[in-house]
């Protein structure tokens, strides 16, 4: 099946099967290696993306779903304004362990603030109570979501 | 205390940090495992399914083994590969590898096994009550008096069980093998937290079939938590022997599903307590321990889970006559291995209920009743070690004082009164020896290198990995700050046997502890060699010197003495102590407890980076609670649970407002700080559901279904 979609701001068309998983056309086809493989059955949001502005999670959808839509993935929100103002906020928390579920929180943190990005900690709890960190405790990630929400305003 | 910030912070945002999926290499196959799904029994049959082309798959079974089909380990009674009896659910019986990894997963789920099955052992209950259920050798440590117990003192018996434990580090077990004809070299690239441990591994499969072995850590691994300690040997021994037999690359990463099935946990525990208390005094005089925990099919490495679990169960307290019994009983379900804790959680779920069991008994505060039994300077551990310093007792009185533990009980207990749902305050404290136990270190003969380039960029080469714990960040930080160079100019190399020396395993809380500790004494020393002020300008006045390559062992201090066989000496030479408080409110409709607030004091001696120390902990206690409260197989050593859907871990909105205090941060070392955290959260959890109901519960975790039961019991 033919699919297009826009993939990072950028017109894509590829001929795919129609029940892959979205999470492995965009590792396997696109080399966007951002998106990872934690659970497979959309539990953690290791694999979040955004489809059409809204995070989703990538191992659970085909890629039939792709098709028309547009797709945002970790290398490309990194890349915006929005995108470098969070980096820095985690990093300077020093909230980064493993590593292996922060693409998928970054996306999480990148759609709150920017569709609602008040400061109130019960708020971002909310939002990104779809991703699983191991190594945290998420305070770390809380204190660095708020720093930005700040940041952004 | 600088927060220096981490080095791999903003490649893994971004995400261009690779994990080991995240490589590949040219004509890779994929590989996976056929693994059983019989508890015990024989193999009768495997059949393949139809329609597929079997030259296609490259197959490896004991009969493809060039060295031994044994894992090292501290005890070798695992096979790679199922030899002849197949003992426990996930046992692996062939690795098998095919170019098309969703092909190949296919291939495996259709293929069916024909058994023989034998009675198997897969219930935590029937495998530790039974008292003739055990693999023989015992751990002891006896510190009786002869004095029998006086008819006043009360005694007190009750038995404590703790579940299995999944890691569930995020990114699954995955390896990649490539075998070399031309050099007739193994390197594997792991997401393992020991270089070495695995580098043994392989060459013990591998025999005299390849004569280099090398082992590499990817940039990322993306967590360990003890999971990738043992379990990475196996695993890389059947890739490298797929990659061995094919002549190509063996890239083999886990399912969730298939990882939470056949992988190592935190090994489930029974552990029965008698007490006996003299209720004038309320003084502990006499103590019998007996600690039990489930070794699973083999003992691998269980011993020494079971060694530092004996000689922490005693808990923060002093009790001049105590016997303590430890061993490791059978099961048919998989090795049970490394996380973090190490048999020290076991050991405090179980005594830091029963002192606040105790403590209701004699009508007493559990706060005055732990101050009365506490550890005080010139007290001894059971193993005779003195104890010669009151920080446990520090942290109890800081934590009791932040948490305003005395007003809340009071202010709890009238709330209660007149509400459905209740309020609870509990606590719990714990301690952690940093380190191997014993001579484990004189035996691990550490050694580190750092070689220092002619523009003068520090290179420090260690085994230890960084999964996440900022451990390389640290590291460089001890060192640099140390020898008073920029920071840009310092960093640890990422672990590759054949250009790192053995620092020994990341384990045992022993990364910053014994490496970190050494890095530091290692930039002074340097410095006072070369006589320095400035290295950079050493370097650029001194260039006929650069390259320079440093080595330095690990040197144990020699007063510490442990009998291995009587657990008499020193068992640990500093400890890190900590305690806590915890509130709930239990849901009266629901059954369920929602963890409130949760404060930490914890001594881990010098901080070196207070933000990455901070992280450690949040993380630690977070499993901690959630060890007490949700985490939980409900078949164990059967299916278990599937994958992350049915094991519950604690997300965003599940946690207490957290509060951690580190002190005695003036201390010249920096003592362990990876496992305490995990240790003490859960019982306080428990005592504090104690607190609101006045309802003790002896088993882990408190889900809504266990509550009710022992709240109907208690009617």
């Amino acid at each position: 099946m033919k699919i297009s979609f826009t993939l990072n701001k950028q017109a894509v068309t590829i001929d795919v099967e129609p029940m892959k998983r979205l999470l492995d056309v965009l590792r396997e086809d696109f080399n966007l290696l951002g998106a990872k493989e934690a659970c497979g059955e959309g539990e953690c949001g290791a694999c979040t993306v955004l489809l059409n502005g809204e995070p989703v999670t990538s191992c659970i959808l085909n890629a039939a779903h792709a098709d028309g839509s547009e797709i945002e993935t970790v290398e490309g929100i990194s890349q915006t304004e929005l995108g470098k103002l969070i980096i820095d906020c985690f990093d300077e928390t020093n909230a980064v362990q493993c590593g292996f579920c922060f693409p998928g929180f970054f996306i999480s943190s990148y759609h709150y603030i920017k569709t609602d990005g008040e400061k109130d900690l019960n708020k971002i709890k909310t939002a990104l109570s779809g991703n699983i960190c191991r190594c945290t405790g998420y305070e770390k990630i809380f204190e660095s979501v708020m720093l930005a929400c700040e940041r952004a305003n | 205390m600088k927060c220096v910030k981490k080095f791999d912070a903003i490649p893994k945002l971004d995400g261009s940090w690779k994990f080991i999926d995240d490589y590949s290499y040219d004509d890779m196959l994929h590989g996976q495992l056929l693994y059983s799904t019989c508890h015990h029994g024989y193999i009768k049959k495997i059949n393949f399914p139809a329609n597929y082309n079997l030259s296609e798959f490259t197959m490896v079974s004991p009969k493809d083994i060039t060295g031994d089909n044994i894992v090292p380990e501290p005890v070798c009674d695992q096979p790679f590969m199922v030899d002849k009896e197949v003992m426990h659910f996930g046992q692996v019986i062939m690795g098998i590898a095919h170019p098309n990894r969703k092909l190949l997963l296919k291939f495996i789920k259709e293929t069916k096994i024909e058994y023989e099955e034998l009675p198997a052992i897969t219930d935590i209950k029937e495998c530790l009550d039974n008292e003739e259920n055990h693999f023989g050798k015992e751990t002891i440590i006896d510190h009786r008096t002869k004095k029998e117990p006086k008819g006043e003192w009360i005694h007190h018996h009750n038995v404590y069980y703790t579940p299995h434990q999944e890691q569930a580090y995020l990114e699954p077990q995955g390896v990649i093998s490539v075998y070399d004809p031309k050099a007739n070299s193994m390197f594997v690239l792991i997401s393992a937290q020991c270089p070495f441990f695995v580098k043994s591994g392989v060459e013990a499969i591998m025999g005299d079939a390849v004569s280099e072995v090398i082992i590499e850590s990817p940039e990322g691994i993306g967590g360990a938590f003890g999971g990738k300690e043992d379990f990475p040997s196996l695993f890389a021994g059947i890739s490298s022997l797929l990659s061995y037999k094919s002549g190509k690359p063996v890239k083999m990463i886990l399912e969730r599903v298939d990882d939470i099935q056949i992988t190592t946990k935190r090994h489930p525990a029974r552990v029965e307590l008698d007490t006996w208390t003299d209720p004038i005094t309320k003084k502990i005089k006499r103590c019998r321990i007996d600690y039990r925990i489930d070794a699973g099919a083999y003992q691998t490495l269980s011993p020494v889970v079971l060694a530092r679990g004996v000689l922490h169960s005693i808990s923060g307290y002093s009790v001049l006559d105590t016997f303590i019994r430890g061993r490791l009983f059978k099961s048919n379900t998989p090795s049970n291995g490394a996380f973090r804790g190490f048999g020290v959680p076991q050991a405090l779920a179980a005594m830091e209920a029963h002192i606040d069991r105790i403590a209701a008994d004699l009508n007493i505060n559990p706060y005055e009743f732990r101050k009365i039994n506490l550890f005080r300077i010139g007290d001894e551990f059971p193993t005779t070690q003195k104890i010669v310093e009151e920080h446990l007792s520090d942290c109890l009185e800081r934590v009791i004082q932040k948490s305003d533990y005395h007003k809340k009980v009071i202010e709890f207990a009238e709330w209660n009164k007149t509400h459905k749902d209740k309020k609870g305050i509990g606590i719990a404290i714990g301690y952690h020896g940093g380190g191997y136990t014993g001579n484990g270190e004189k035996v691990l003969d550490s050694e580190v290198k750092v070689i220092i380039d002619k523009e003068a960029q520090v290179k420090i080469f260690v085994a230890n990995t960084d999964m996440g714990q900022g451990a390389h960040t640290t590291l460089a930080q001890m060192f640099f700050e140390a020898i008073e160079h920029p920071r840009e100019k310092c960093w640890v190399q990422l672990p590759n046997t054949s250009k790192t020396p053995n620092s020994g395993p990341t384990v045992a809380s022993r990364t910053i502890y014994i490496i970190g500790n050494l890095l530091r004494k290692f930039a002074f020393q340097i410095k006072d060699e070369l006589k320095f002020k400035n290295l950079e300008e050493y370097v650029k006045t001194h260039q006929n010197e650069f390259p320079k390559e440093f080595h330095k062992k690990f040197v144990p201090d020699k007063s510490v003495i442990f009998d291995e066989d009587t657990n008499v000496g020193i068992a640990y030479k500093d400890y890190s102590w900590a305690a806590c408080v915890t509130e709930i409110l239990f849901r009266a409709d629901t059954y369920k407890i929602d963890l409130k607030k949760n404060w930490n004091v914890m001594d881990v001696g010098k901080v070196v980076n207070e933000k990455i120390a901070m992280g450690q902990a949040e993380g630690g206690i977070t499993q901690g609670l959630a060890y007490g409260l949700s985490e939980f197989f409900y078949k164990p050593g059967f299916g278990r649970a599937n994958g992350f859907t049915g094991y519950t871990l604690p997300t965003s909105l599940d946690l207490p407002e957290m509060n951690i205090e580190f002190i005695h941060t003036d201390s010249e070392i920096a003592k362990g700080l990876g496992e305490i955290p995990m240790d003490f959260p859960a019982p306080s959890v428990r005592n504090a559901f104690h607190n609101a109901t006045g309802v003790f519960v002896d088993e882990y975790p408190m889900i809504p279904e266990r509550l009710f039961k022992a709240l109907e019991e208690n009617k």
